[in-house]
């Protein structure tokens, strides 16, 4: 039991990859196939995030009696942080490309569903 | 070993509610409401990096993913339909699918014992070039915002490519909906602007424009004000950014999208979204003129007045502005794309 | 202050709950919209009014933070009742019926 919260947030993680992918790959609906391409996307960065966090840690905004002299220990780490942070701006670019081509394609076939849209391809 | 993050056990009972979250906003059957709920699911996140000690990213979340995202597919919902349809069968499928992906579910937790417990401050990815960050930006940079410190100075490679995936996309955008609607402007009219009707809807609320008219000045005022002072507290180019593009945003949905297309053209916006990521290469381009490597602002001092210090701090901001310019403006783009669908005439 | 600061924010926790309940309990969406947006409002701006009464005993720059705050309180009482106008006004012309009390 310890042991599981201890690696808590590593289960969250995967739980929450599955469940992205699965969404991904077994949704008909091409908009919650994008939702679902956006929780795969922010299990990641949640995998990011906690191994950069520390425990007892502040955020990682020296304050000035540290500007001399800071302690690496009570400082969670910049680094994880800014690679997730470009991440999460870049996702919702990648999320808008991934909107609009489905609006495109509902306009073509009027369906967001998979099946119609085959379907419709095949006539 | 038990975390002792600040409050741990607040922590898991956020993470259960993300997990609660993101079934619940995949399985409900109305797109509308699926995307509320995924709005929902970010702020949940949010609270989550805020408690990680990541406020920079709970930052951008707050601003990025419950709203603007949030936004990105409410106005595709628009333009298309809300609900799904339901057909019989297919459950085989998903179960297989279900089974295939908890196989890779199992896998991916059969290596829980290797990793690194949660918090811990020794495990590698905290103890091996994160340290040297740490102890050496002030006196490198004079910045104590250690997250922008990294991310303009010394990773501004990732974050000038980051910078040109944003306009990619925003170009990828435009190439997959706009569609010329030449045709239709000679059909209309030419409107005499002295006799022109009010540029919105006038059947929308009063209440709404009058307020979105008060906040928007205040919200654009906080966010240059997040873009300057991101030295010192968290923000940065990123946040300033997208809160200037979902201050856009808001008038183009209180007021209607030609008002913000009166005052934004097509040209501008898209000269506007490349000449941030221009601004922020001709800094580096500058860095080399005066001696140095590319993006090595420290050899700007010739040109700047203060010590070297100083002028990467000062390099810094001069990034900063270039990607909140991009960040901004293809924010607004993307909207307007996705709500005109691609027409760039009338959309939410 | 501080004693101050924990009541402010304890009436705001059961404004709060009022709000959850109502929210749940309520019979039609308009007096659901009615129940969330007027406690939610309250409720946040006791909570903020607490925090101000919190920093106001710590930190030498602490009126610095209470002003920003008090401006936050300020958007929230401007946002939060136009979100909800909003938001009626959207389920009004959805044909969002209101509950009678024949309608049982």
């Amino acid at each position: 039991m310890e042991n599981l919260i201890a690696n808590f947030n590593y289960v969250i993680v995967v739980i929450l990859m599955m469940i992205g992918l699965w969404s991904m790959l077994a949704q008909k609906n091409l908009i919650k196939k994008c939702i679902g391409m956006a929780i795969l996307q922010t299990g990641i960065i949640l995998f990011f995030i906690s191994i950069g966090a520390k425990n007892n840690a502040l955020i990682p905004i020296l304050t000035e009696a540290a500007y001399s002299d800071p302690d690496v220990a009570t400082v969670a780490n910049p680094l994880t942080q800014i690679l997730m942070l470009t991440a999460i701006v870049v996702g919702v670019a990648t999320l808008g490309v991934g909107l609009g081509l489905a609006q495109k394609i509902y306009h073509q076939h009027s369906s967001f569903d998979e099946d119609e849209i085959l379907e419709n391809q095949r006539k | 070993m038990m975390p002792s993050l600040p409050i741990w056990q607040f922590d898991v009972l956020l993470l259960v509610l993300v997990v609660l979250f993101a079934v619940v906003a995949l399985s409900i059957r109305n797109l509308m409401g699926a995307a509320v709920v995924f709005g929902a699911y970010s702020f949940m996140m949010c609270l989550i990096w805020a408690g990680m000690g990541a406020v920079d990213v709970a930052f951008t979340e707050a601003a990025v993913g419950a709203g603007v995202s949030t936004v990105f597919i409410v106005s595709t919902i628009y333009n298309t339909s809300a609900t799904m349809r339901s057909r019989p069968g297919g459950i085989a499928f998903k179960l297989f699918i279900g089974v295939v992906v908890t196989l890779a579910g199992v896998f991916l937790l059969s290596a829980l014992p290797d990793f690194p417990d949660w918090g811990d401050p020794n495990s590698p990815a905290n103890a091996t070039v994160a340290p040297y960050y740490i102890e050496n930006s002030i006196r490198d940079t004079h910045v104590p915002n250690l997250v922008t410190s990294v991310l303009a100075d010394y990773r501004g490679f990732d974050t000038l490519l980051e910078t040109i995936v944003v306009f990619i996309a925003c170009i990828a955008i435009y190439s997959i909906l706009r569609i010329e609607t030449a045709k239709s402007k000679t059909d209309e009219p030419e409107e005499d602007t002295a006799t022109a009707p009010p540029s919105y809807d006038p059947s929308d609320s009063l209440i709404v424009r009058q307020a979105s008219r008060f906040m928007v000045p205040f919200m654009q005022l906080f966010a240059l004000y997040v873009i300057a002072h991101g030295h010192y507290s968290p923000g940065g180019g990123f946040q300033g950014g997208v809160i200037l593009g979902a201050s856009l945003i808001l008038l183009a949905i209180s007021f209607d999208l030609k008002f913000i297309l009166r005052q934004w053209r097509e040209k501008p916006l898209m000269l506007l979204v490349a000449s941030g990521v221009c601004l922020y290469a001709t800094v580096g381009l500058a860095c080399m003129f005066t001696g140095g490597n590319y993006l090595d602002y420290g050899s700007l001092d010739s040109v700047l007045p203060n010590d070297r210090a100083m002028a990467r701090s000062h390099g810094i901001l001069l990034v900063e502005i270039g990607v909140g310019i991009t960040v901004m403006f293809s924010m607004l783009a993307i909207h307007i794309n996705l709500a005109s669908n691609g027409r760039f005439d009338r959309g939410l | 202050m501080e004693i101050l600061a924990y009541i402010l924010i304890s009436t705001g926790l059961i404004f709060f709950l009022g709000t959850t309940i109502g929210l749940l309990r309520f019979p039609d969406f308009y007096s659901r919209m009615h129940a969330a947006s007027k406690g939610d409002t309250l409720s946040t701006v006791l909570i903020l009014l607490g925090c101000i009464c919190l920093v106001s005993t710590q930190g030498e720059m602490n009126w610095l933070l209470g002003l920003k705050i008090l401006l936050i309180i300020n958007f929230i009482f401007i946002g939060s009742p136009t979100a909800t106008h909003a938001m009626m006004d959207a389920g009004n012309k959805a044909g969002a019926e209101p509950w009678k009390k024949d309608s049982e």
